[in-house]
């Protein structure tokens, strides 16, 4: 049996279908600006990538012939004179090595198109002396593996895209499981998603859909994995970033991109050159421009010159995120010991957290700074322990920012004070609301005894476990199970809700299963939650509220 | 009389909207390669029975604006005034689909097209209110004007029992701070000219309830409020009999959150809207 030939495009579909991508792109610009956190957090990634395509199009339908090779080649020339910034230079690169993939073909189906993609990923790789995965390279690479990858189903160009754009999604969505700066900052990956929404732009144009390109819009891609606040990381002030410094360089067919690279590559950070003995397109973040520009103007003639100060960049940056996720008026600081404990301030809201708990207390030098390293004024303090709420009732004299302290005794207190937190109330309605929730809270905690003692008509042995309710010590044993079991039966739960144990650094999570399982067993109508606390000395920390 | 068009994100209860005649253009909700007209293919309850047990979450789309201009046409037999009220074009395209659907009408009839700034049945009040002026017989600029001014007076609040529907919808707005907790979180959010706002957080879901009731409360000069569920209709039922007693029962409304809704706010919701006197 034959098969049918896939459809054929020219290199008018090719611009067409590109010219498109661009409108659809345009309308992203300012969500992909937002996005852009790396290399440099300068909130241009999307007009550069915007103005990259607007200049790859242009040069579209400058192109002598409207056969695919021809179009392809004008492309890859527009994007070379016309790449901004570090995406527009590598999108640049992925039209170079499409239009190698592309060459001497009058014509491309699916399979044609899925080949010049992957061509186009290879090139884009090459370019960068130190390729960095959760970028826009690796959805480069991601997608055109699955484009030719759908090919084995037939060489139908939409087929092709569609797995194309489904997996540059996926791609983009993976961003910050590969790059740690986007997991910190809370996004994904801005070039990574400008390509994306560039080839999400073509499909539409391919299948026609011209009622979802006038009406609807890109739409950022969400994160596989969970991302908190996107503010902290900008906050933090860094080193300065410098120029980036970007222009076309004109020889007389005597360039040699390599020896240039080599030439600048100790002139700054996010080098970038490509090109051909003809025409080389540099980048640099540099902090001496003309030393780089100097260079290179012996060498031919400078097009297209760019140098932008990219602290002024940053800054405006750090503005637009600022007026898009406004910082809360008021901070709140957290001690607290344990990594999923801290985790679990964290992901409700804290500003900050001091490391310290039971024998480690945090001095009042370390609280105040805390403080003092904050942008806001207003600050609330959760010292969530009996002995560090003397330290902290030091603070708000030492300090001209207003600190208010919850004197929480425990870590279940903290959580509930710091769950209260309301945005809108003041920060004295605050402290009160935040004082009230914390004394509602039930707290247990099981430790070890580090000596042996005789406590009323309790006798405990040294390493006993031993158990306190609100502070008071409740019952000893040898098991901690066992002894968290004993305090939670001496709970009144009748008008409980529900009990969240956070398990220590010492302790198994099978060990609070179990303890977890009773007490659902008993009382079928509360609802227990098992959460990793990884705090030291505490077996256990239970609040029931 | 002025005809009021309006969409199914208004989550208006189909006998109130009959009774006022208000006509309803439904979204389009997509499970996979399915797709049905909201609530009228797909009833609420369908919905969230599908919503989770479906391995895909659904999507939503805007009506085109062939489904307004025929919607139009068809009232333009019947009025030559028509009032059209829309959810807020942050979140949505359905205002502009409206827009384009007025141009594109065969027919001759002014039509009046305003975004709501808000959802749900926050939108739903101003368009009950626009309904009832229109039977008074308010002429369309003083409704239309009316309308823009009630859009000021309304006040959302909705409480989640996870707020990861409203993120993978990229929906989440401000409450984004909200994300990402390891415990389990009823999270409440406003929706205040247009924006998503984080107001508040309770572990227990009786403390939520009771910060929903109190918030109704603060507003006793309300001329309308609605309680709404997205399957979760005990708790929406104790909070109406409890704001009974405070509110006037005509001026009180019931209701179920729509799939266009649901699949950005998922189940468990219970949402509150009040309109302003």
């Amino acid at each position: 049996m034959k098969t049918r030939r896939a459809e054929q495009y020219t290199g008018q579909d090719l611009r067409e279908m590109f010219s498109a991508a661009t409108m659809w792109l345009e309308k992203s610009v300012a969500d992909i600006n937002a996005l852009n956190v790396f290399p440099v957090p300068d909130g241009d990634c999307g007009t550069n990538m915007l103005l990259t395509m607007r200049s790859t199009i242009e040069e579209a339908y400058r192109a002598p012939d409207s056969d695919a090779a021809a179009v392809a080649q004008a492309m890859a020339r527009g994007a070379l004179m016309g790449a901004r910034g570090n995406s527009g230079v590598i999108l640049s690169q992925i039209f170079r090595g499409m239009a190698q993939g592309l060459d001497g073909r009058e014509s491309f189906d699916g399979k044609g198109f899925a080949s010049a993609f992957a061509k186009g990923s290879a090139v884009a790789y090459k370019a960068l002396t130190r390729p960095v995965e959760g970028t826009i390279l690796t959805v480069a690479k991601d997608a055109s593996t699955a484009g030719q990858a759908a090919c084995s189903d037939g060489n139908d160009l939409i087929q092709v895209m569609e797995a194309t754009v489904k997996r540059a999604r996926e791609s983009v969505a993976n961003t910050p499981a590969l790059l740690p700066v986007l997991r910190q900052a809370g996004v994904v990956d801005a070039g990574g998603q400008g390509l994306y929404v560039l080839f999400e732009g073509a499909l539409h144009y391919l299948k026609g859909e011209v009622e979802e390109m006038q009406s609807g819009r890109p739409e950022v891609v969400p994160s596989n994995i969970p991302l908190v606040s996107r503010f902290p990381v900008v906050a933090e002030k860094e080193e300065p970033y410098g120029y980036c410094t970007e222009f076309v360089l004109e020889g007389h067919k005597n360039l040699n991109p390599d020896k240039i690279r080599k030439s600048l590559v100790n002139e700054g950070q996010c080098l970038i050159v490509v090109g051909d003995e003809e025409l080389v397109h540099i980048h640099v973040h540099t902090f001496d421009p003309g030393r780089v520009v100097h260079y290179a103007s012996r060498l031919g003639i400078l097009h297209e010159i760019k140098i932008q100060n990219m602290d002024d960049q940053h800054r405006e940056y750090v503005e637009m995120v600022k007026a898009q996720a406004p910082l809360p008026e008021i901070a709140t600081i957290t001690v607290v010991s344990g990594e999923g404990l801290a985790q679990v301030f964290r992901s409700l809201g804290v500003s900050s957290v001091v490391p310290g708990g039971q024998t480690m207390n945090p001095s009042v030098e370390e609280l105040l700074q805390a403080v003092e390293a904050l942008p806001q004024d207003k600050v609330i303090l959760l010292p969530n322990n009996k002995n560090i709420i003397p330290a902290a009732k030091q603070v708000p004299a030492l300090t001209l920012k207003k600190v208010r302290v919850i004197p929480t005794e425990s870590v279940p207190q903290g959580v509930a004070a710091l769950l209260a937190f309301n945005y809108d109330a003041d920060l004295k309605a605050n402290a009160s609301l935040m004082k009230e929730a914390a004394s509602s809270v039930v707290t247990i905690e099981v430790t070890k005894a580090i000596r042996a003692a005789r406590i009323g008509n309790l006798k405990i042995g040294k390493r006993q476990s031993i158990g306190f309710l609100n502070g008071e010590l409740a019952t000893a044993g040898d098991k901690p199970a066992q002894v968290l079991w004993d305090v939670i039966d001496e709970v009144d739960m009748g008008k409980k809700e529900i009990v969240t144990i956070y398990y220590g650094k010492n302790a198994k999570r099978p060990k609070a299963e179990e303890v977890a399982e009773r007490i659902r067993e008993k009382y079928p109508k509360l609802e227990v939650e098992l959460v990793y606390g990884g705090q030291p000395h505490y077996n256990y920390i239970v609040s029931v509220e | 009389m002025v005809r009021i068009v309006t969409d199914s994100v208004s989550d208006i209860p189909a006998d109130v909207a009959q009774q006022l005649r208000i006509a309803i253009v439904p979204l389009y909700v997509r499970f996979g390669s399915e797709v049905y007209r909201d609530g009228v293919e797909l009833s609420n309850s369908d919905f969230y029975r599908k919503l989770v047990t479906s391995r895909r979450l659904p999507t939503t789309s805007a009506p085109s604006p062939r489904d307004f201009s025929t919607v139009y046409d068809k009232l333009a037999g019947e009025t030559d005034e028509i009032l059209s009220i829309h959810v807020s074009s942050r979140f949505t395209t359905v205002h502009k689909a409206a827009l384009t659907g007025r141009e594109r009408m065969k027919r001759k009839c002014r039509v009046e097209v305003i975004d709501s700034l808000t959802g749900a049945m926050g939108e739903g009040l101003i368009v009950i209110a626009a309904a009832r002026w229109a039977l008074e017989g308010v002429a369309l600029d003083e409704l239309a004007d009316m309308v823009r001014k009630a859009a000021q007076r309304v006040h959302v609040y909705m409480c989640f029992e996870t707020l990861e529907y409203l993120n993978k919808g990229g929906r989440i707005g401000r409450a984004e701070s909200m994300l990402g907790s390891p415990l389990k979180v009823n999270s409440i959010i406003g929706l205040e000219g247009g924006e998503i706002q984080p107001i508040c957080r309770e572990r227990r879901r009786s403390r939520a309830m009771e910060r929903m009731y109190s918030f109704a409360c603060k507003f006793n000069s309300a001329t309308s409020l609605a309680v709404e569920h997205g399957a979760a209709a005990e708790d929406a039922e104790m909070l109406a009999e409890r704001l009974v007693t405070s509110f006037a029962k005509e001026r009180m409304y019931l209701s179920s959150i729509s799939s266009a809704v649901g699949v950005h706010t998922g189940p468990n919701v219970i949402g509150l809207s009040v309109l302003e006197g």
